[in-house]
């Protein structure tokens, strides 16, 4: 019964903690530029739905190709660090130090140095989601059993080889863990970039209701941009599922 | 067919193996049986080409009277461990040797699927790795490694993972295939039970630093190989083996 077991206990808790919220509004009498009710949230969004839809359009826009940037440029600096080992040892301990700096906390830093285009944004997309991935695929390539590698070499292979029939299809795991880890800060970043500066965006709609004092456009905004984070979250379970029957083996081997 | 000679293999100040020579004859099956830690595995590795690079190697080897220079196409090298890829179908994983040595992936598949019957996976073609028992996946190694159409397999241990029966079983299996497709084995064991059963010679080896001991023709009919009959070549090779660990 995974409907008994999984899906219905999250239901449960979730429509407790609307419902409590819905009830403690409607009893205290906050007010709701204060705390609005989910009712309000879900008004919220109802009335404002086409402008709300013109900036989630454009938070896709800069999360797509920023995300889709950096997933291509995170898998080709894992192969050059793969290949290159004194690259690996070069790099992967300055990689790993630049994860100590805030990098949302350079979003205006990069207003500031590209202006309000998309530039800005989609760098700091980048930025943000890159290392996750580059980390996962490293570390998944490292998973490749030396027996595989040898049973190749023994049959001629060289390393690219041995890299394009073993070595990668073992990182595939990890490849999807990272795809996920990163695609979960993919919206938050966009957000923050369009925060720093922006004439569309999500980021940039919740600044403007915050000014107004309209804290259910907030978190009208607020639960659009969890659902971008969940839809592309899906698209990759998707990605997964479609791609890779033959690779899930491998977990359950 | 193969010739070894005066091979040295070092571990930093460690010597692996000592200045080892051999030959090996075409169609012979050979077993090279010592104790945990004598090199057998150096020795064969070394051979298919997939030695450690921080291992020092000194020694020569000929096939066929010319320099051998691993990995070589006339030698196919089934590792300890099971290495189906868990992501390809059997069919794929047996052609694996072949399509790595650039043959067409049609033809080799076309090729292999005559021979899965012989190799008892008929109607397995399509399985993946986890779903054959123990002795299916050590039979699909197998034929990924017949198939290569190398005159030398070098077996590093296949049966040790596999229960009692079953390695019984595998055991005369390869003597099948072998009659039916004669090649030069060198296979690495630690089990002189099996080393006697299926050997046309046994190498015994002993450890720190690895060298060849002993080199025991076993001239018995493989039909007449019997508890009774091999008794005494066995507990000599025994008593080799428990001298050499002293």
């Amino acid at each position: 019964m995974v409907f008994v077991r999984h899906i219905l206990p999250p239901t449960i808790l979730a429509a407790l903690f609307l419902g409590g919220w819905e009830g403690y509004v409607a009893a205290s009498g906050a007010s709701p530029l204060i705390l609005p009710a989910p009712s309000d949230v879900m008004n919220g969004i109802m009335v404002e739905r086409a402008q709300i839809a013109r900036h989630a359009a454009a938070t896709i826009r800069v999360a797509a190709i920023g995300f889709g940037l950096s997933v291509a440029f995170a898998f080709l600096v894992s192969v050059a660090l793969h290949f290159a080992g004194w690259l690996r040892r070069g790099v992967m301990p300055l990689l790993i130090a630049s994860q100590t700096v805030p990098i949302v906390a350079l979003a205006p830093l990069m207003v500031l140095w590209f202006g309000f285009g998309l530039l800005p944004k989609v760098l700091l997309v980048i930025l943000v989601t890159f290392f996750p991935m580059v980390v996962s695929l490293t570390a998944g390539y490292a998973t490749l059993p030396r027996a595989f590698r040898d049973q190749l070499v023994s049959m001629g292979a060289g390393g690219w080889t041995v890299f394009r029939r073993a070595t990668l299809p073992s990182a595939r795991g990890h490849f999807f863990a990272g795809l996920r880890i990163s695609a979960t800060y993919a919206i938050v970043a966009t957000i923050f970039s369009e925060y720093a500066g922006a004439r569309q965006g999500l980021g940039i709609y919740i600044l403007t209701a915050k000014n107004n004092f309209r804290a259910d456009l907030v978190l009208s905004a607020v639960f659009v941009s969890a659902l971008l984070t969940l839809g592309l979250l899906g698209l990759i379970q998707i990605l997964d599922r479609a791609t890779g029957r033959r690779y899930r083996r491998q977990t359950h081997a | 067919m193969l010739e070894i000679d005066s091979l040295t293999i070092r571990a930093g100040d460690r010597l692996l193996v000592d200045d080892l020579s051999l030959t090996l004859q075409a169609g012979q099956l050979t077993c090279l049986i010592g104790p945990s830690g004598c090199g057998k595995s150096s020795v064969v590795k070394w051979l298919a080409g997939v030695l450690a690079d921080e291992l020092r190697v000194k020694g020569r080897a000929g096939l066929d009277g010319a320099p051998l220079v691993p990995p070589h196409a006339r030698i196919a090298y089934q590792p300890q461990q099971d290495t189906l890829f868990p992501w390809l179908t059997i069919l794929e994983n047996a052609s694996l040797g072949l399509e790595v040595r650039s043959a067409r992936k049609a033809a080799a598949h076309d090729r292999l699927r005559s021979m899965f019957p012989v190799f008892g996976l008929q109607g397995h073609e399509d399985s993946f790795p986890d779903q054959l028992s123990g002795g299916m996946r050590q039979r699909a190694a197998f034929l990924r490694t017949m198939v290569q159409d190398a005159g030398l397999l070098l077996l590093d241990e296949p049966f040790s993972a596999l229960d009692a029966v079953t390695r019984l079983r595998m055991q005369d299996w390869l003597v099948a295939r072998l009659d039916e497709n004669p090649r030069a084995v060198l296979m690495v064991t630690h089990d002189l039970f099996e080393a006697t059963q299926i050997a046309d010679r046994v190498l015994v080896m002993a450890a720190a630093p690895g060298r060849i001991t002993a080199d025991l023709p076993i001239t018995t009919p493989r039909r007449d190989r019997t508890e009774a009959n091999l008794a005494e070549t066995r507990s000599r090779l025994k008593s080799m083996l428990l001298k050499d660990t002293e």
